[in-house]
């Protein structure tokens, strides 16, 4: 098959896009990833217009609707300051999308970067990345995250910086078992002996590989920074209020969950159903384009 | 004629994919006499061993026996329950598998695999089946078995691997010896080391063995009878002297013109065009007959079944036998 | 090959490791603007002084300074630290000075301990089992089941579990199990199983695909092959290979594990390392959290190694490097 890409080369694209349409058809099989999807996807749509149809500032108190359940006014209730817990929502979207898109963003780029280096080059670069990686794998990085956010403060970049930074290290341990074993693989070998040079390597066999395994990542990648950035406001160490976070509403409605349960069911429950919804996505993505399971 | 020990008939065996079904195995019959080696010969993918594992019920995955009888003494295999059949296996047919780097237990000492196979079926109590391993080991050529004995199988290298494999199938003293491609994970020279310890177990036991092989050369030198397969059924099948004498079926004729035997440098292999394919529907012609040289129109039509050539034990599937054989004798 | 010389090896990246998070975490606190004394108590008191008697002040800051070694050069201040926290010496909190910090971890330290452990314990003792079905049961509906509901498990968080919880025990069920303190066992129930969830999920999901591997191993055809029975070939072959390698997803889930306690924690409000980090780090109470991290850090390590050990202990093939 490798000779046969190599030789008839206007053949590819045709190829590659049937494979998108055959990963897409196992995908549509897993209906729970299908319903996910449509999730994410309304999640990203008010992410971007949230901010807009929000009938009440995300800023705005009022103290004579304090602690109120759900009525047409609110309605999903207010808080103990009188905010419109609905607009708090849909404010809050926007922010988690940021910090985790952002945050794995980081994480990405420096884990590839970095994979990339240590898998290419080799030598000393592979084992200076490498023992960087050990370093990150061997202790909580949400304690690096604390730390970080209580140094650079609870605004949305440092956040976002915090979590990003301190991620990148399974991408990289990721990226660079794959150029290792694409390398050493016997596909490449094949090419490489029929005279394909290795910018043509690169394109053709390394960047569509790579691409399928870093998809799967990054799927998993997003809940994963979702999750940190609210277990951050658990402990107090959020976004700082005003900003609305899922992480603190979550944590201020435990402390009030006996007298108003309103301020829980709506971001708990909001938050816990994009969670799932991710997953099931990063799930079947990973079925639809590593059909043999795993990486 | 004595009676037999194994007698299988009209096998089926399919394997169901997610969009179609395989048909490995279609209609296969044969005996096994007691004492008697059967060589089973076939390129990979002709069913030589799903036909086999049908009967023993080992086939993996989705393969399943659709049709056929598979008597062993008195019993019909394919209609026992698991228990039932659990209890045969290992006891009174042993098997040994193709790969001995992968058909033992990682994690395992290599003696407690063997002892397993005699406590399972209760065949001796602790204390005699540890004795009785050591003898095993040793019997199989392992040289200092207590040490051993007490060894995981990755301390091993694939020869003698194999030759604990052998110890493990016949613990039991099974009267049937099943060898699913034996030697062909191996390297050459330990080939026939294998070969000969199976040989002298053999002679020592009476036991009845069928040998599963690709390898015409092995077959040749170890069987009594040959039978071929190809796509699943059976092409051919004959006592060895005969068959190597007047072989009936052009297949035949041509694995035996494929292979270079010693002493013989200046022959031309002639090599059989083609490949085997995967059958996704039941046969309804001759199989062979794209690669067959000596095709005809009525190849084409018609299922030939095996028929006895000429009154002797010689067993073929092909319409023009006879002529094959005065052709090529 | 030596277990000594591993040992010796993964003590001496311990220390690395930890030396270095300990040189990261203090020069970044450090380097704070202003830090040192913005920590509640010292700092508003400190802030009366200035407008009172501003040169006072500065002497005490002085003083402060000279007291916490904090003008000697970094590297020297940050090698000072290390050693103080490796020898355990942590020294008082700045919110509650009078008790060393040594003693409140003393008394919090076992409780997170316990919860991470059962809720590791949680999900071997009831992951395995479950994972064992989904297996056997493949591609059935209880398969499907089990799959959805243990990638349910993992994807909500423990916290946002813990709240439901607290809705559930504290709304609806009142009374049936205790939502919040420490003491009775029965305290420690809806916080294990708030941090096991998730942890049963992963171990479901490892062991169904760990054991449908096994299963597929051609060794476990040999010993079909020698008449082993159904069980005995579960339990004795394919089950064995998959339990040794499940050492190995232990290792990760406790670190997991005790990290969560501290959200747990806080929701539940026990009083564990958690509740002391949260407001450790909203005070700017440095040697606080720095001891809180220090401690939980070398508990994770300590922790891996230990399952590496497992491992090669196990697992014939495993040969320590």
């Amino acid at each position: 098959m490798a000779i046969a890409r190599i030789a008839v080369n206007g053949v590819a694209p045709a190829r590659r896009r049937s494979q998108l349409a055959m990963a897409w058809g196992r995908y549509k099989k897993d209906r729970l990833a299908v319903v996910g999807l449509a999730w994410v996807i309304l999640f990203l749509v008010i992410g971007i217009i949230g901010p807009w149809i929000a009938p009440y500032n995300y800023a705005t108190t009022n103290f004579l609707t304090a602690n109120q359940g759900p009525t047409w006014q609110h309605i999903m209730g207010t808080d103990n300051l009188g905010h419109d817990m609905f607009s708090e929502i849909l404010w809050s979207v926007q922010n988690a999308l940021e910090v985790a898109l952002g945050a794995t963003l980081i994480s990405f780029i420096v884990g590839v970067a970095l994979g990339l280096w240590a898998g290419l080059k080799g030598g000393w670069a592979d084992m200076v990345v490498m023992r960087l990686v050990d370093f990150m794998f061997a202790f909580p990085t949400f304690f690096m995250d604390l730390i970080l956010v209580t140094k650079f403060g609870r605004g949305m970049g440092p956040i976002l910086f915090a979590i990003g930074i301190t991620g990148w290290a399974g991408y990289a341990r990721l990226i660079r078992s794959l150029v290792l074993g694409m390398r050493n693989g016997e596909m490449v070998e094949a090419a490489r002996a029929l005279g394909a040079t290795q910018p043509h390597i690169m394109r053709k066999y390394l960047f569509p590989n790579v691409m399928n395994n870093m998809i799967v990542a990054l799927a998993f990648g997003i809940p994963g920074d979702l999750t940190v950035m609210a277990g951050l406001s658990v402990v107090g160490m959020g976004l700082r209020p005003p900003l609305p976070s899922f992480g603190n509403m979550i944590a201020a409605a435990g402390s009030n969950m006996l007298g108003y349960p309103w301020l829980m069911y709506f971001p708990a429950g909001i938050f816990a159903l994009t969670l799932l919804a991710f997953l099931f996505v990063a799930d079947g993505l990973q079925e639809a384009l590593n059909p043999k399971g795993g990486f | 004629m004595v009676q037999a020990l194994l007698t299988v008939e009209n096998l089926h065996t399919e394997f169901r994919r997610a969009e179609d079904v395989i048909y490995a195995v279609n209609g296969v019959s044969f005996t096994v006499a007691p004492g008697e080696t059967l060589g089973i010969v076939g390129e990979s993918g002709s069913g030589k061993s799903v036909s086999v594992l049908s009967v023993l019920g080992l086939l993996r995955g989705t393969g399943r026996v659709t049709q056929g009888t598979a008597r062993f003494g008195s019993t019909d295999l394919l209609k026992l329950k698991r228990r039932q059949l659990e209890d045969i296996r290992g006891r009174d047919i042993g098997v040994i598998f193709q790969d001995p780097m992968t058909s033992l237990n990682p994690t395992m000492r290599i003696g407690d695999q063997i002892m397993e196979a005699m406590l399972t079926h209760h065949f001796v109590g602790r204390k005699a089946a540890y004795n009785r391993s050591i003898e095993l080991l040793e019997e199989v050529g392992i040289p200092d078995p207590q040490t051993r004995f007490r060894n995981y199988p990755f301390e091993f290298s694939g020869g003698m691997r194999q030759r604990v494999m052998i110890a493990m199938a016949v613990a039991c003293e099974p009267q049937l010896l099943i060898a699913d491609e034996p030697t062909t994970a191996l390297d050459v020279t330990v080939q026939m080391q294998v070969l000969s310890l199976l040989q002298k177990l053999r002679e020592t036991r009476r036991m009845s063995v069928v040998i599963i092989t690709h390898d015409f050369g092995v077959a040749t030198n170890f069987c009594d009878r040959i039978m071929v397969m190809y796509a699943g059924k059976v092409m051919e099948s004959a006592p060895l002297e005969e068959f190597l004498k007047r072989p009936a079926h052009p297949y035949s004729v041509g694995l035996k013109s494929s292979i270079i035997e010693v002493g013989q440098t200046n022959r031309v292999l002639l090599p059989i065009p083609g490949t085997t394919q995967q059958l996704t529907e039941p046969p309804r012609s001759c199989p062979f007959v794209d690669r067959c040289t000596m095709a005809q129109d009525a190849c084409r039509e018609t299922l030939p079944q095996l028929r006895q050539l000429g009154g002797a034990d010689h067993w073929v599937a092909c319409l023009r036998a006879e002529e094959v054989v005065r052709h090529a004798g | 090959m030596g277990v000594v010389r591993f040992l010796v090896k993964r003590v001496v990246s311990i220390i690395i490791t930890t030396a270095a998070i300990i040189a990261v975490g203090y020069s970044l606190m450090r380097l704070a603007p202003g830090s040192y004394f913005s920590s509640t108590t010292i700092g508003s008191q400190m802030g009366q002084l200035a407008v009172q008697n501003p040169r006072l002040a500065e002497q005490y800051e002085h003083m402060f300074e000279a007291r916490y070694g904090l003008n000697e050069p970094m590297w020297k201040q940050i090698f000072g630290y290390i050693w103080h926290l490796f020898t355990f010496n942590f020294g008082n909190s700045f919110e509650n000075p009078s008790a060393p910090i040594i003693t409140q971890l003393r008394s919090a330290f076992p409780i997170s301990f316990e919860l991470a452990f059962g809720a590791v314990l949680l999900a071997v003792l009831v992951g395995i089992p479950l994972g064992v079905l989904a297996a056997l049961k493949r591609n059935t509906w209880i398969d499907q089941m089990l799959t959805t509901l243990s990638l349910m498990g993992n994807a909500v968080p423990s916290f946002v579990l813990a709240v439901f919880m607290v809705l559930l025990f504290g709304v609806w069920w009142q009374g049936v199990l205790p939502i919040n303190g420490w003491g009775q066992w029965q305290d420690a129930v809806l916080p294990i199983i708030a941090l096991g969830l998730g942890n049963v999920g992963s171990i479901t999901r490892y062991m169904r695909s760990s054991l449908i591997e096994a299963l597929r191993q051609d060794h476990i055809r040999t010993a079909e092959a020698k008449g082993v029975k159904y069980w005995p070939i579960i339990f004795k072959h394919a089950m064995r290979n998959s339990m040794t390698a499940l050492i190995t997803v232990v290792g990760p889930m406790f670190a997991f594990s005790v990290v969560n306690t501290i959200f747990v924690e806080q929701i539940f409000s026990i009083p564990g390392m958690g509740s002391l980090m949260a407001p450790a780090f909203q005070a700017d109470d440095y040697p606080l959290a720095m001891a809180e991290i220090y401690i939980l850090c070398l508990l994770v390590m300590v922790m891996n190694l230990l399952v590496d050990l497992g491992y090669a202990v196990f697992d014939p093939r495993v040969k320590l490097e």
